[in-house]
């Protein structure tokens, strides 16, 4: 809730809105309706008095754009807010039937994505025919309600619930990091007091440790419970809780204890106040001082939307944008708090080993020159690429192009492994969409710990359990999940059971009206995932989880790099390659096996990071991090999106495309572009789909295309993918804040 | 002596090329009075020597030597002497002299010429720098 909005409704009165019409009798009523005097003596009268509404009121917008969703027609119930009509589903809150008639309700405690709790009544409206001023987040809108949010009731209940609130929050806000996006800042000074009658004094409470992310400060804290409702509900973790009773009121996690969630610190951005902000910006950055990028996260596949937040060539904090179909309005702790690690360990300057084994500094001009020169010495077949986890579709088509001009096709991305069956985007894309997860009622995680790999696809999945009591089945090693689930097995012979119908789980799926399957990506690594691959799909054949209404096969993907690189082709030849390479162009890889690649091997690395890949590196290229270029990423459910530079390249780093068609050139096999936007047409004459930014393109053709395969299945449990969630690539590795969290909060 | 120029005044315009002419020798000399001074007070020996920077002020002097208009000559000696005076008033610091005077325009890569003989502006952008 901005500043600006809540001021402008509060200070200008209705003149721009009388201004704007022409119509003397809506002149009349509108001014009547902010007097409201007689409406306050003799409500009826008023109610009869009042004209019919007409069109000529000024149409209002719904705030935020706020979205009226009709499930039934006959549902819809008509109720006038400040003489206004708005038409709103049965069963919505008077608060949100303002918001659809463009009045934004002053709240500390409501939460759309929250239980009411309806404890801070700051929300207070006057409502015809009832005797007080009733909490509006609370109430449900019924049909021809009359709604005042702008009398002089409403606003005396305001001033005095700001007076109540600001009698115990410390006024110390020139030293408190909400200073400037503060809920309380904001409402006090659109709808408070201009003086205080407290005298006493103020109340104080201790801190609580929270664990190295959440600071907090608890003597702000105003009791809405946000947090605890975010902690129970969306998070799924019953660590925080409401202390005592009255003045003894506090927040805390009832025996000391660390908040042990993978979203924890979206509590920071919840809470309206000051008591819980972020531990690792604490005291760096003012946020008006601060420039906002709105770009995505390429931690993991999901693709989140988040503002970078930086200050000149450093980025303070990142912050979650609103995203429906993909993260809501969370983010994880890893997207949120990995932001130290663009600032350690980077590559600035090209760098060639020397003989002492030591890596000199040397020119761009010297480095791609050493490059050429040893790509030209080697045969075509011992040339191998391979793309990062963090590598976007640009610069992957740069390298697919690039090491196709030299004759070799051996190109993957990292975490796909030998996975090769780029052909059908059904097989490798989370094909019900994150969203539609919501209308699931069965689940069945095969080798997939959605927590770890994917915390926002897993948050969503506790939304539909705990909306909708789903089942979720589990094969895979003992994980941890933070809703009710069934753990059926460890291994492929589960799944085998499931497929031919053996098992209990099978009734659940083949009675479920619309199941869910999701495969993990880290199976792409087995030896029998092709085996795996059509157990699973017998599996959805049986429980028709493939339908033209329906796709509930999904495969969960490791890294934002992932669905790219199968669209765009990148899986490799042969599957020993990387055995026999003589020349390795690893672009941002770190997770590849870096022992089997051969002694007498020379290998390259482009990268923005001195992470493992270095270690083996014969030439060290620096390139930009993903918050320091424009690139296009795909996430797991086949979204395109792009990241926007929010600072500058370090050093003498460039974009990872511009290095690889820097190095065709002087290897005499130029690449034909010279800009992103050519590069980009390049890749629609390849994936066009990578094209349609912010769209969700999902597959055509179902799975079932697929030959069958006759591989056996292997006996062997299946692993997990990621042994530490907040160490996963380059950045996370290299981050300071990243490493605390995992000696603390890992559980071992 | 270093504040022998402080008062930097407009003079009279010069009415032919010829005075012009004469005042930029005057002014080349001026210059290259003061090098000396300008070494000891910047710390300059070890970097560069008085003949070098005698031939700099030179070459800067030859690059507007295609210009023959009295006046537009006047105003680049008014810019020049204001730059001395800068110079010697210590307005500036020793890197400014070093990166101006002593490695030059170019910067410090001075290998420009015969390497980047038909490569695409592309790879010559992109050694300079990663936005183009
Ligand atoms: S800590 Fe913040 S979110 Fe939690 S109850 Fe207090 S004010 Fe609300
Ligand atoms: S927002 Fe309604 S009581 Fe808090």
């Amino acid at each position: 809730m901005g500043l600006g909005l809540l001021a402008s409704k509060a200070l200008k009165p209705t003149a721009s809105r009388l201004l704007s019409s022409q119509n003397p009798r809506s002149l009349l009523f509108l001014s009547r309706t902010v007097t409201s005097t007689p409406e306050l003596q003799k409500p009826e009268q008023a109610a009869q008095a009042q004209p019919e509404p007409t069109p000529d009121l000024p149409p209002r917008t719904p705030l935020a754009g706020a979205r009226v969703h009709f499930p039934n027609p006959d549902d819809a119930i008509e109720v006038f807010v400040d003489g206004y009509p708005v038409k709103i589903p049965k069963g919505m809150t008077v608060l949100q039937a303002c918001e659809v008639a463009g009045v934004d309700i002053p709240r500390f405690c409501y939460h759309s994505r929250l239980s009411i709790a309806g404890n801070c009544r700051m929300c207070l409206v006057e409502v015809e025919k009832s005797p007080k001023p009733v909490a509006s987040c609370a109430m449900p809108a019924l049909p021809g309600m009359k709604i005042k949010t702008d009398t002089p009731i409403a606003k005396k209940a305001r001033e005095g619930v700001m007076e109540f609130l600001l009698m115990n929050h410390p006024l110390d806000c020139p030293i408190c990091d909400q200073g400037g996006e503060c809920d309380l800042q904001d409402q006090s000074m659109a709808f408070g007091s201009d003086r205080g009658r407290f005298t006493e004094m103020k109340r104080s409470v201790v801190d609580k440790n929270l664990g190295p992310l959440v600071k907090t400060v608890m003597t702000r804290c105003i009791q809405c419970t946000r947090c605890v409702r975010f902690a129970t509900e969306v998070a799924g973790v019953q660590d925080l809780g409401m202390l005592g009773r009255g003045s003894g009121e506090e927040i805390g996690t009832y025996v000391e204890k660390l908040m042990t969630s993978e979203l924890s610190g979206n509590v920071i951005d919840i809470c309206p106040v000051g008591a819980l902000t972020s531990k690792p910006f604490a005291f760096k950055a003012r946020n008006w001082e601060l420039k906002g990028t709105e770009t995505i996260d390429v931690t993991d596949a999901v693709g989140s939307n988040i503002r970078i937040d930086s200050r000149g060539p450093e980025v303070m904090r990142i912050i979650p944008r609103l995203n429906e179909d993909i993260n809501e309005e969370w983010i994880s702790d890893k997207t949120r708090f990995c932001y130290d690690g663009l600032k350690r360990q980077r590559l600035n300057d090209p760098m060639i080993r020397g003989a002492d084994g030591r890596f000199k500094p040397v020119s761009w001009r010297d480095a791609l020159a050493v490059v050429a020169e040893i790509a030209h010495q080697v045969k075509p077949e011992e040339i191998v690429g391979v793309a990062g986890q963090l590598s976007d579709a640009e610069s992957m088509m740069a390298l697919k192009d690039f090491l196709n001009k030299l004759g070799s096709n051996n190109v993957w991305c990292e975490k796909n492994g030998m996975f090769h069956d780029a052909d059908l985007r059904s097989g490798y894309l989370m094909n019900t969409s994150i969203s539609d997860l919501e209308k699931a009622d069965v689940f069945l995680l095969v080798g997939t710990q959605p927590r770890v790999e994917a915390a926002m696809v897993n948050a969503r999945i506790r939304k539909t359990v705990r909306a909708t009591h789903a089942k979720v089945g589990y094969i895979g090693p003992p994980a941890d999940f933070n809703y009710d689930h069934e753990h059926l097995g460890t291994g492929p012979q589960t799944l085998k059971e499931i497929a031919e119908g053996r098992h209990s789980f099978s009734s659940a799926l083949s009675n479920a009206k619309n199941p869910v399957i999701i495969v993990g990506a880290g199976l792409f690594n087995r030896k029998d995932k092709d085996a795996i691959f059509s157990a699973v799909e017998a599996i959805a054949k049986s429980a028709k989880a493939v339908r033209p209404d329906w796709n509930g096969l999904n495969v969960l993907l490791l890294s934002a790099g992932q669905a790219a690189a199968l669209d765009l082709g990148l899986v490799p030849e042969s599957e020993n390659c990387l055995e026999s390479a003589k020349f390795v162009y690893l672009m941002g890889a770190d997770d590849v096996n870096l022992e089997n690649i051969p002694k007498d091997a020379f290998v390259v690395y482009q990268g923005h990071h001195g992470d493992q890949g270095v270690y083996r590196a014969n030439v060290v290229l620096p390139a930009a991090a993903f918050s320091e270029k424009e690139g296009t990423y795909e996430n797991t459910e086949g979204c395109t999106q792009q990241t926007v530079p929010a600072v500058p390249t370090v050093g003498d780093a460039r974009d990872d495309w511009k290095i690889i068609r820097a190095l065709s050139e002087v290897a005499g096999v130029r690449l034909p572009y010279d800009t992103l936007t050519a590069i980009r047409s390049r890749i629609k004459t390849v994936a066009p789909n990578l094209l349609h930014v912010d769209e969700r393109e999902p597959a055509t053709f179902s799975t079932s295309l697929k030959p069958q395969s006759n591989q056996e299945l292997s006996s062997e449990p299946f692993g997990t993918a990621i042994e530490n969630f907040y160490m996963t690539d380059s950045i996370t590795r290299a981050s300071k804040i990243m490493a605390q969290c995992s000696a603390l909060l890992l559980k071992k | 002596m270093s504040f022998s120029l402080r008062s930097v005044k407009v003079p009279p315009n010069s009415a032919s090329l010829e005075e012009a002419r004469s005042r930029v020798f005057d002014f080349f000399r001026e210059a290259c009075r003061s090098i000396p001074s300008v070494i000891d007070m910047y710390n300059l020996d070890d970097v560069v020597t008085v003949s070098r920077l005698r031939s700099t002020i030179a070459s800067e002097i030859r690059k507007n030597s295609h210009i023959t208009d009295p006046k537009v000559i006047d105003m680049l000696l008014f810019k020049g002497t204001e730059e001395l005076n800068n110079v010697l008033e210590h307005a500036k610091q020793r890197h400014h002299l070093i990166g101006q005077y002593v490695v030059g325009r170019q910067g410090l890569i001075q290998d420009i010429g015969t390497k980047d003989q038909g490569i695409s502006n592309f790879l010559k952008n992109f050694y300079t720098s990663n936005y183009f």
